[in-house]
């Protein structure tokens, strides 16, 4: 019986697996463009309704333009990166580490944000307005795209010093993780810091 | 490529020792969740106020999701990924194992990653959830035998038909791609299994542990709203509704995950000469179905945790008084709900397009209109979906462009049964029941796209919309084609997927039986309908009575012959007559491998040289 600890179990070349891995991130990453397309969506359809003068009722709160940008800023920077890192594989693991702290930092803001968002009417608990909804809704859409992609980073950083993982299957990993982090980066940018932008 | 047979040979596949794979099953996923479950629900209750709607709702929806993410830890979903991460890689050993081969029947309670498995796993919980669903339209159909004399009361019947829409949409959004895509599509296409085994496993986990949170919707009080869930009735609906929302959430996760596995695989693993004019076009149909959920599905989903945040968190998605409104999720839902009508269609019509050239010994006729017609519809099924609110005030001047573009699916759907037609024409049809079926659903579909135009004219539905004429018409589509389909997708495959024939009697008797009742149970339907009973109201005027009447003896011949059905599966599984590889002479890829197909399904990896429909025209 082989022992062979290092490839796929089908055993098709590393750059195969390594293509078809990157498909089908790039399938999903459709399925979250959608969900993220709703967002949007769903943000425009009722700020444009304004039903009932209830996207932001009198007194209700906003976030400043500068808000949304803060937890989408460090989503870039880990893109990039990365980028970086794939360009020079003997700085990978530095280079991963910047990123896994950039995510981390960005997820523990955009936690913050979420935990202190000021929508929520202190005596009834319901939330202000159509707008308060699709902000923080937006904002958990972002937390969620953190928690997955400081997953990815965390496992790039630990693998890239380990000896009995396959380089060319793990190179094709790191694009595969970079496509994943160019989306939730322009993700970011589109739901997170320009959606909210339009009051 | 090389096999993992050739490299495993003859020798037995060594346990994995002391690894955790070995260890969990079903069972230990069942308790892990149930904990889960529990702790989520009194740790919480003893935090929030339970007597509060809202947190109520937040305990409630907390714990089902908890249920899940426990069975999936206990049954060792997470292993993979935990290992990949900390870069222990799963040893071939172990993938060997999670590939179940040799294990018999306990791989089926496993995390097992060989799609046979999980294609049979996909058709027990298709056949749980249709009996599921089947019994509750039954009850459904009892009460409504009789005028004012209740079998069921008001709210309860309000709560079956709710639960058997969705359970029955759930059915047939799988019903073929989950069994019949993950089993014989991958052989198919000549490839040794998916491209992504362990997500094709959590694919099936994920489902199987939204099952019992639908189920829990009954003890809950019920679903009040009907499978379309309209707010602002499900924000104001009671706790059972917490159960759909949570079963739709869990749904789309294990949906995009199945669609993106079954697309890399087609795109990516194709045997050597299987260039995309030689596919099979069940592989074509069941690719277009899942590419077209991969996007469609998000929304619903979306829309299912907007509602879950109206009722838990008191957001204001959908409430009128804080800048909501309804509209929006109409627009979420059916944005999802009308593709999804041809993600359940297009899998059946591909199985009869696939059935039809076997059993006439004809070329399918047309291979690029089929493909085509495939794409139109995909394609159109994006912009079709405000004809399901004509009616409900929103953007009146769009009706028009509206009525246009569905009028314009008619097209495509015409070029797919030119296809079938065309296969047919001069063919001498062998009539074994899989080509019954294909009859059934030429007819059937014929009399549903038909009705459906009626439906699309904006003057028309002001009169026919919300009546049982809507509800014929596209239980006409969806049961009498693409579940037609799909059954005889079953009798076709049944010999490859359990090495048995499906006893002929009881399947000719299932066959009639099902076709008979069922035009009998729509014809009345569409007669009541048509003279304006509304659907899902529990009581009628009398006049009503003999057309639903007539229906409920209709339904009740389908159940019978449903169950007969359900029979001949479960027995000739054991006692069926010994299948040979290519009972029906067929020349698709599936037909040559044998049973029990091998762990990686070829012993050296095909090549093909033609293309799949090459049995020359029949004499004239």
């Amino acid at each position: 019986m082989s022992t062979d600890t290092k490839f796929h179990v089908h055993h098709d070349a590393p750059e195969v697996v390594g293509r078809r891995e990157r498909l089908g991130v790039r399938l999903l990453i459709v399925a979250d463009g959608s969900f993220v397309f709703a967002l949007i969506f769903s943000y425009f359809y009722l700020r444009n309704l304004d039903q009932n003068g209830g996207w932001i009722p009198d007194g209700g709160h906003t976030l400043a333009t500068s808000t949304g940008w803060k937890v989408v800023i460090p989503l870039i920077i880990a893109a990039l990166v990365h980028r970086l890192a794939m360009r020079d594989p003997s700085h990978q693991r530095s280079f991963s580490a910047i990123a896994l702290l950039s995510l981390a930092y960005g997820a523990y803001a955009q936690f913050d944000q979420l935990a202190n968002l000021p929508f929520i009417d202190g005596e009834s608990g319901a939330f202000e307005g159509a707008y308060a909804s699709c902000v923080t809704l937006i904002a958990g859409g972002n937390l969620f795209h953190y928690i997955v992609a400081i997953f990815l980073a965390l496992g790039l950083v630990l693998r890239s010093g380990r000896t009995n993982v396959n380089p060319v299957l793990e190179s094709w990993r790191m694009r595969t993780a970079g496509s994943w982090f160019t989306w939730i980066a322009i993700a970011g940018v589109a739901a997170s810091a320009i959606t909210p932008s339009f009051m | 490529m090389t096999t993992l047979d050739s490299q495993v040979g003859s020798r037995a596949i060594p346990n994995p020792k002391n690894s955790l794979i070995t260890k969990l099953n079903a069972g230990t996923g069942l308790i892990v969740g149930i904990l889960f479950a529990i702790g989520t629900y009194k740790g919480l209750s003893n935090t929030l106020d339970t007597s509060v709607y809202h947190l109520h709702n937040q305990v409630l929806l907390a714990t089902m999701f908890m249920w899940s993410i426990g069975f999936l830890v206990g049954i060792g979903a997470f292993i993979g990924p935990v290992r990949w991460l900390v870069g222990k890689d799963l040893t071939a050993e172990e993938q060997l194992y999670m590939a179940g081969d040799g294990q018999g029947i306990s791989r089926y309670f496993k995390y097992c990653t060989d799609h046979k498995v999980v294609g049979i796993q996909y058709l027990w919980g298709v056949i749980t959830l249709l009996a599921v669903g089947g019994s509750m339209a039954m009850m459904i159909r009892t009460d409504l035998f009789n005028s004012g004399g209740h079998f069921v009361t008001a709210p309860i019947y309000n709560s079956l038909v709710g639960l058997h829409g969705i359970t029955m949409i759930i059915a047939l959004i799988i019903v073929a791609t989950g069994p019949f895509g993950n089993y014989i599509m991958p052989i198919m296409i000549g490839a040794a299994d998916m491209a992504f085994p362990r997500l094709n496993a959590l694919s099936w986990w994920v489902l199987a542990t939204a099952i019992p949170v639908l189920c829990s919707a009954w003890f809950l009080g019920g679903i009040p709203t009907g499978w379309t869930a309209y707010a602002p009735l499900s924000v104001q609906a009671g706790p059972g509704m917490n159960a759909f929302l949570a079963t739709i959430i869990i749904f789309a996760v294990s949906t995009a995950v199945a669609g993106m596995n079954i697309t890399a695989t087609v795109i990516t693993m194709r045997a050597k000469g299987m260039s995309w004019n030689r596919v099979p076009i069940f592989v074509i149909g069941a690719t277009v179905s899942v590419a077209l959920a991969i996007p469609a599905f998000p929304t619903f989903m979306v829309a299912m945790i907007q509602t879950a945040m109206d009722r838990s968190f008191m957001t204001g998605f959908f409430d009128a008084n804080v800048g909501g409104t309804g509209w929006l999720y109409a627009h979420l839902f059916w944005i999802m709900g009308h593709p999804e009508v041809y993600v359940i269609l297009v899998p059946g019509v591909a199985i009869i397009m696939e059935i039809v050239p076997v059993f006439v010994r004809k070329p399918l006729f047309s291979y690029t209109a089929a493909v085509v017609g495939f794409a139109g519809i995909a394609g159109l099924s994006v912009l079709v979906w405000a004809h399901h609110m004509y009616m409900s005030g929103w953007m009146p001047m769009l009706n028009g462009p509206f009525m246009v573009t569905t009028e314009m699916i008619s097209v495509p759907t015409g070029l797919i049964f030119l296809v079938i037609l065309g296969t047919l024409w001069n063919g001498k049809p062998w009539l074994k029941v899989p080509m019954l079926g294909a009859y059934a659903f030429l007819w059937n579909m014929l009399i549903g796209g038909i009705t459906g135009l009626y439906l699309s004219d904006v003057p028309a539905d002001q009169y026919l919309h919300g009546s049982m004429y809507v509800t014929a018409h596209f239980h006409y589509t969806l049961m009498g084609a693409a579940l037609t389909g799909a059954v005889a997708g079953l009798v076709y495959w049944y010999p490859k997927m359990t090495g048995h024939m499906l006893n002929e009697r009881a399947s000719y008797v299932s066959f009639w039986l099902i076709q008979i009742g069922f035009q009998i149970l729509y014809l009345g339907m569409f007669i009541a309908g048509s003279e304006g009973q509304p659907r899902r109201v529990a009581d009628y005027a009398s006049e009503f009575i003999n057309s639903n009447r007539i229906s409920t003896v209709g339904a009740y011949t389908v159940g019978i012959g449903f169950i007969i059905l359900l029979w001949a599966v479960v027995h000739s599984w054991r006692h069926g007559k010994i299948a040979p590889m290519n009972p029906w002479g067929a020349k698709t890829l599936e037909w040559t491998v044998p049973y029990p197909v091998p762990l990686t399904n070829f012993d050296t990896p095909p090549v093909v040289t033609s293309d799949p429909y090459g049995y020359g025209r029949s004499a004239k």
